[in-house]
């Protein structure tokens, strides 16, 4: 078709849509390729926190850092899709995909942090999650956000609440482990807290934080109370809070209805 | 957590914090500038063919002067960080481009190509890690230009311009063709492409009431035109 003076030239129009499309696939593609690692680096983060739930319940005393350390291995293939991944999230790429990258990022977090936890009884550095994540000279992959960190660390207070109920009965130390845990996530709420501001979604997470404290403290509390009121031997004691943790679930159980992600989000 | 780490995520807190304030106040700018534009050009809907040049010349400075504020988020924005920031200037951006587009159609009766709008709104090759006009961007201001062009239709038509809904037919069906040739993912863009079919059944029922009515005095050639592409 000719084009008039007063009229554009298809083919020139249609030349130029044309142009678009390999950048609007590449878009699409590098989209898909890096959700889909995403998943994966959930998937793998999630089983490495099985796996440190349970070793480190495993009764003797070295069972938390005998956790930590095949934890760590394990998520060495976490850290490898990573670096498998930097050509994809190379220089401005990270944040043009930044929300594909997130949920893995900070699934892995929470697994490393745990596993840190386990390891050390403090919650892991910021450079140091950076570090697992950066070439051996110490240059990083991609620049890591102080929200994905706190969001990542934020998850990691349920997971301490799961560790510190169920080491009460299944774990010789568990009830000393039970109150450290309980200061240490108390802590963690009150650090995050200053982050609220900065990291929108943390706010939100804090909620959940808030009751896994409140179930530590409980708890806690049943702790002792049965060893002040009684003198009685360890066994004796054991079974007893175990009575009171059946209770104690049962009521909270009745009090999350409508909060389903509770204890079964990290499960699914 | 330790003084010494938190002092330093206070830091890096704060390092973004400054940003964003910086960027945001180019971003007001940008916004009333992206105002300003859309002002002058919903007249072209009310302004008789005679008086359109000089309204659509109205609109030049407002252009010129968003290189000030391009060039000043290219000051703002760290190296790669583009992507980080460019959300808080999109709805402005777009706006931006379905005016420059909007004038060069009405003007030359021609689409601007991607390279076009980057250099009236200023963009400059050696800011592309820092600022940079992305093809969603401008794909989108093309869309919110095919919208208004079917309003335009209608209302250039009660204008007694009867000429001018056959002409953006022809344009309009060409631009769908032209997004047809993309693979759209189900998000926004590929929703506004979607929409258009809408737009284009508009203009097609004034194109039918004028050709029916013998409204139109269509000259030989676009006439031809619109009966192959119809």
């Amino acid at each position: 078709m000719a084009a008039s003076p007063f009229q554009h030239d298809r083919s020139v129009l249609l030349a130029h849509f044309e142009s678009f499309r390999a950048e609007v696939d590449d878009y699409n593609d590098r989209r898909e390729r890096l959700i889909k690692a995403s998943r994966d680096i959930t998937n793998l983060s999630k089983k490495v926190i099985f796996l440190l739930h349970r070793i480190a319940l495993e009764d003797d005393e070295t069972s938390y850092v005998r956790a930590a350390k095949r934890g760590f291995s394990k998520l060495r293939e976490v850290q490898d899709i990573y670096a498998g991944l930097t050509h994809e999230l190379a220089g401005d790429r990270y944040w043009r995909y930044q929300r594909q990258v997130s949920p893995g990022l900070q699934e892995y977090i929470e697994a490393l942090s745990f596993a840190h936890y386990l390891q050390h009884g403090t919650l892991i550095p910021f450079h140091e999650v950076q570090r697992s994540l950066s070439y051996p000279d110490g240059t990083p992959y991609f620049p890591l956000t102080v929200a994905d960190y706190m969001l990542g660390l934020s998850d990691l207070t349920g997971e301490l609440m799961r560790f510190a109920i169920s080491g009460l009965s299944s774990h010789k130390g568990g009830r000393t482990k039970a109150t450290q845990v309980c200061a240490f996530v108390r802590a963690c709420k009150a650090d995050f807290e200053n982050y609220t501001a900065f990291v929108p979604d943390l706010r939100k997470k804090q909620v959940i934080t808030s009751q896994s404290l409140e179930k530590i403290e409980d708890a806690a509390y049943t702790v002792v109370v049965r060893s002040s009121e009684y003198d009685l031997p360890p066994e004796i004691l054991d079974d007893i809070v175990a009575q009171s943790i059946s209770r104690f679930s049962d009521r909270t159980q009745k009090r999350s209805r409508g909060f389903e992600e509770d204890f079964s989000d990290d499960f699914t | 957590m330790e003084n010494s780490e938190v002092e330093m995520l206070n830091d890096l807190l704060d390092k973004d914090v400054e940003i964003r304030e910086k960027i945001k106040e180019q971003v007001n700018e940008f916004d009333k500038k992206a105002r300003t534009m859309t002002g002058i050009l919903n007249r072209v809907h009310s302004t008789p063919l005679e008086a359109l040049t000089n309204l659509l010349e109205s609109v030049q400075p407002v252009f010129l002067s968003c290189r000030e504020t391009i060039s000043q988020l290219a000051s703002i924005v760290p190296e790669n960080q583009f992507w980080r920031w460019k959300d808080m200037w999109t709805n402005s951006l777009r706006t931006a481009v379905f005016s420059v587009a909007m004038v060069e159609y009405l003007t030359k009766r021609d689409l601007i190509s991607l390279q076009g709008v980057s250099e009236t709104l200023g963009f400059k090759a050696e800011w592309s890690s820092r600022v940079a006009l992305p093809a969603e961007d401008y794909l989108h201001g093309v869309i919110t230009m095919v919208n208004d062009l079917s309003r335009l239709a209608v209302n250039s038509v009660t204008l007694g311009n009867f000429e001018e809904p056959i002409k953006i037919s022809i344009f309009v069906k060409d631009l769908f063709a032209g997004f047809s040739m993309l693979n759209l993912k189900n998000d926004v863009l590929r929703r506004r492409f979607d929409s258009l079919k809408y737009d284009i059944k508009k203009v097609e029922e004034v194109v039918y009431d004028v050709s029916l009515r013998k409204l139109a005095t269509v000259s030989k050639e676009s006439k031809v035109d619109a009966e192959m592409n119809i």
